[in-house]
């Protein structure tokens, strides 16, 4: 019920700013109206009509999309505020609201979805219309990302489209409320997975399909950087989750090994992001490296397929969600500030810009996974996952990308504080003084920051939070069988 | 029954009728001529829709011409499958119609209008009789009246393009019309019959004696509907006539008139020819893979173009293959999905030739690399070609995913899990000609230059009509989906 009347407030947005956080605000109002009743053990499962027979849109709620649902639009709602100055330079903002505020009904849609079919259908709506805030600048280097993220886009969705072609075709359904629908393995449904991973990992940014990402991230608006790497990216990682659950069984993957291709790509992605990521000059750039990496982490915990690393995976999107908004807004603010983006270039900028920074170098820190930031709380649970499974590799995997994070990410937060400003922008830094010289962003972005910096603490710090117990309570109902 | 019985020559007849008088209104009474072709069309349209209405509750009938009935009288033949096509048929044509009543004065001499009105009847008449009729030689006739007119109305413009591009086409035609008469004669020879409900029946015993006559038959037809129906390789003809044709007969050619032949070429597969028949040469099979070389190399060729009518006809070639394999499948989803697609791709192709011609008739360009820009001078224009192409490519919440739903459902029934891949690939290729005209036209940075005129508002309804189709079908479709389905299980 909720997500129909959400999701019809969304159709019928206007352009203007505060209505547009209103609705954003709404809809995280009438999502986390819900927690009583998912929490509680509710589902939902609710047709709306049918397509086809045997095919129909149809909605359904329960603890995983619940809490998708909460983040995506917690984040989407603080991306927006901070839109509202951010934008205010840019042109077009009568396109970038409605498409922003469009986006985040259909993200919700895939949230809610009620079986493949809508999921596909709202996933597809999300990824074509971001591709309008992906080439916001319409600059030529905009166009050009933007276009290989159409075609990818494209590729992925007909990839996703086989997969379900097949799975309707062995199991006659594809509700997600059913249980189980694939039980045996058989080439067709190696196909599907084969399918539905092409399809969804691309979205997630999973080697060797991220070719996309690190053009499309950073060409978009800061905010919407901020949204397609925060949220958008966990699209794909929702997707996995509810075909590896919901589609095919854990149990059914593990005994024909499938999760396996899942694992070896998800380490290549982790090692492959950071690695790229240390080689990029351009702020923005390497956060969308990042991302890919990051993302690896999340497939990682699927692929292990025990409830520890699912609890990981699941936290981790939360806290990557977190962080990398943190780290794409904060890039934002000092480029909408200096116009700068080139690494080498952001000396010193710490002191002119403190708490951006300091919001900078919280999420930095959370992503190299030092206590007690979120992003230690996710990588401890998935490496405890990776433990109980016995794949001490894994782990090594893990430490390996958190120091390669550190070599990344230190690079920028330490000049930004310690050393002068290289350039003649500023001329009275001669003495070696901390000289502050605070120009910063408006107080509505710094806000943003601060609140989402404030969570990355808040979910580190004991790991009896909200967003980790629902973690927790989300993996263990997904391995119970999810469905029922 | 009741006066029912009678619809469906009556349909043929009033659009026949209304050919004649026509000119002759327009002559004396320029004012009544599109009324009356417009009620015509309506008039066709209701009779299509009671009789669907009244062959669901009472099942199919036919209906002898002059009470004669076969072996040698006319008979029409009413099942639900005919009707849904004819219904299509009707209520495109009727909204081409509409589009047409505003663009014909830009890019026709006024002296030749009433003729154009003619033709036009003339066209959806001949169409509606063949889907309707159950004789071969009766689908002969009106082939020949339906290869003629849809030549006219290409040629009626009179530049030098036109004509070159309609005699290309006439002569192919005529081809294919002699092809399929000779196919006629060899199904007589061995039969007596031409009544598909008799051949049916005296096919299974005459191909004893007759293979080879059978067999060339078939094979007379694979041509002749193949040529007709633009089937790769024998489409050559079909993107000079549908590019140079004023912008009404290219959507009704490239909308309806090559769907008919489709159509024909099924019932051939399906009503005349027994499964014996079917079974002892992989006809099938050839259609299947010409169509999917079709979908492919339509796109391919689509690629190709800098003109974007040009661009659209090769389109067709693509999306034409579909239907082709929804037939060659020989599985009823695949039926449904076939012409699911002939109802989606008339409307989708419809729409996309009217959007070329709103652009033609409002800025005069044709060219693909000339349009940047231009979805900011005409939104509507170029968010209905958007809507249109997402339709082409399948993108979820438009028809075109559905039909091919059905399609890629078939493919896996049958266990052949190519042709999956055929229609992904041929899906992609569709994509990629398709998207970088729609963000060229909102994207570019360049202010639009050329002068613009503005749209009418009937063009601009008639577009948003198409939209909304496209998207109702992408939604709604259930009901007709479950017509088509009992429909397709008829023939299994």
């Amino acid at each position: 019920m909720t997500p129909v009347i959400m999701y019809s407030c969304r159709a019928s947005d206007k352009l203007r700013n505060t209505l547009a956080v209103a609705t954003a605000a709404i809809t995280f109002i009438l999502t986390l109206s819900l927690y009583r009743f998912v929490v509680g053990g509710g589902e939902i499962q609710l047709t709306l009509f049918e397509v086809l027979p045997n095919l129909e849109i149809s909605m359904r709620l329960d603890l995983l999309s619940f809490c998708l649902a909460a983040l995506a639009s917690f984040i989407w709602l603080l991306c927006t505020i901070y839109s509202i100055d951010y934008m205010a330079k840019e042109h077009a903002c009568g396109r970038y609201y409605p498409v922003l505020i469009f986006t985040l009904g259909s993200c919700q849609g895939i949230f809610f979805a009620g079986d493949l079919f809508s999921l596909f259908v709202f996933f597809e709506l999300m990824s074509l219309i971001a591709y309008i805030l992906v080439i916001h600048e319409e600059t030529e280097e905009a166009l050009k990302a933007g276009y290989k993220y159409l075609v990818m886009t494209i590729i992925g969705g007909l990839a996703l489209f086989f997969g379900m072609i097949i799975v309707f075709e062995l199991g006659g359904t594809v509700s997600l409320g059913v249980g189980v629908i694939l039980h045996e393995t058989s080439l067709l449904a190696l196909l599907a997975f084969i399918c539905f991973l092409i399809g969804f990992g691309m979205k997630a940014g999973m080697f060797p399909l991220h070719v996309w990402l690190p053009d499309a991230h950073p060409v978009a608006p800061s905010p919407a950087s901020a949204l397609l790497s925060g949220v958008m990216l966990k699209t794909g990682a929702y997707g996995l989750i509810r075909v590896i659950f919901h589609v095919f069984s854990p149990e059914m993957l593990q005994a024909a090994g499938w999760n396996n291709i899942l694992a070896v790509l998800a380490v290549i992605t982790i090692l492959l992001g950071s690695a790229v990521a240390l080689t990029q000059t351009d702020i923005k750039r390497r956060l969308a490296y990042s991302s890919i990496s990051q993302l690896g982490y999340v497939l990682l915990g699927l692929s292990i397929l025990n409830n520890n690393a699912i609890t990981g995976a699941v936290f981790h999107i939360f806290s990557h969600a977190f962080m990398k908004s943190i780290l794409f807004l904060a890039a934002g603010a000092i480029i909408w500030k200096t116009g700068l983006r080139v690494i080498a270039d952001l000396k010193g900028i710490g002191r002119q810009m403190p708490v951006t920074m300091g919001c900078f170098s919280v999420a930095a820190l959370a992503m190299i996974g030092i206590p007690p930031l979120n992003g230690f709380l996710s990588k401890w649970t998935l490496a405890m996952g990776a433990l109980d499974a016995q794949m001490p590799l894994y782990v090594l995997v893990l430490l390996v990308s958190s120091l390669l994070n550190a070599l990344y990410y230190l690079p920028i937060v330490i000049p930004a504080f310690f050393e002068m400003p290289g350039d003649n922008n500023h001329d009275h830094h001669d003495d070696h003084e901390l000289e502050f010289n605070v120009q910063e962003a408006t107080p509505r972005m710094l806000t943003v920051m601060i609140i989402l910096a404030l969570f990355t603490f808040i979910f580190g710090l004991t790991p009896n939070n909200i967003a980790f117990s629902l973690a927790r309570a989300t993996a263990e109902f997904l391995l119970l069988g999810g469905a029922f | 029954m009741g006066f029912t019985v009678h619809f469906p020559v009556l349909i043929v007849v009033v659009m026949f009728f209304t050919a004649f008088i026509s000119p002759l209104l327009y002559r004396w009474a320029r004012k009544l001529a599109a009324p009356a072709v417009l009620s015509a069309l309506v008039a066709a349209l209701v009779m299509a829709a009671a009789l669907l209405i009244q062959v669901q509750q009472t099942g199919t009938y036919y209906y002898h011409m002059g009470g004669w009935p076969p072996p040698w009288g006319i008979e029409f033949k009413a099942d639900p499958l005919r009707l849904y096509i004819l219904l299509v048929v009707i209520s495109v044509s009727l909204w081409i119609f509409i589009y047409a009543l505003r663009d014909l004065g830009h890019e026709l001499k006024t002296r030749v209008i009433g003729w154009y009105y003619t033709l036009y009847s003339v066209l959806v008449g001949s169409m509606a009789g063949i889907v309707l009729t159950n004789d071969l030689f009766n689908l002969f006739v009106l082939m020949e009246i339906c290869a003629i007119s849809a030549c006219a109305i290409i040629s009626i413009k009179e530049d030098r393009e036109c004509l070159e591009a309609s005699f290309k086409y006439l002569i192919l035609s005529a081809m294919g019309t002699g092809c399929f008469l000779l196919g006629v004669v060899m199904l007589y020879m061995a039969t007596g019959y031409l009544n598909y409900g008799y051949l049916y029946q005296a096919l299974v015993e005459a191909f004893n004696f007759y293979p080879l006559n059978i067999f060339t038959a078939a094979a007379l037809f694979i041509v002749a509907f193949g040529t007709k129906a633009a089937l790769f390789p024998l489409h050559v003809w079909l993107p000079d006539a549908h590019a140079s044709a004023p912008s009404p007969s290219s959507a009704m050619l490239s909308g309806l008139v090559i769907k008919i032949y489709a159509f024909a070429l099924f019932l051939m597969f399906y009503e005349v020819f027994p499964r014996v028949v079917l079974e002892a040469i992989p006809l099938s099979e050839i259609v299947l893979w010409l169509a999917a070389l079709g979908s492919m190399f339509g796109s391919i060729y689509a690629m190709l173009q800098t003109d974007l009518k040009k661009m659209l006809a090769y389109s067709s070639i693509g999306q034409i293959a579909y239907i082709f394999m929804g037939i060659g499948f020989h599985h009823s989803l695949a039926l449904v999905g076939g012409f699911y697609h002939i109802m989606v791709h008339a409307v989708t192709k419809a729409m996309l030739f009217m959007v070329a011609g709103v652009i033609i008739y409002s800025t005069g360009v044709r060219k693909i690399d000339q349009l940047a820009g231009i979805g900011r001078v005409l939104p509507v224009t170029m968010v209905a070609f958007t809507i249109g192409s997402a339709s082409m490519v399948g993108i979820p919440g438009t028809g075109g995913l559905i039909s091919k739903w059905y399609l890629a459902l078939s493919a896996l029934e049958i266990g052949r899990p190519i042709f999956v891949l055929v229609i992904l690939a041929s899906s992609l290729l569709n994509a990629i000609y398709y998207m970088p005209i729609v963000i060229n036209a909102f994207m570019h940075q360049d202010e639009f230059k050329k002068e613009v005129k503005p749209v009418p508002p009937v063009m601009q309804f008639c577009m948003v009509v198409g939209m909304v189709f496209i998207i109702i079908f992408g939604f709604f479709s259930k009901p007709v989906v479950t017509l088509l389905e009992q429909a397709a299980a008829l023939f299994f």
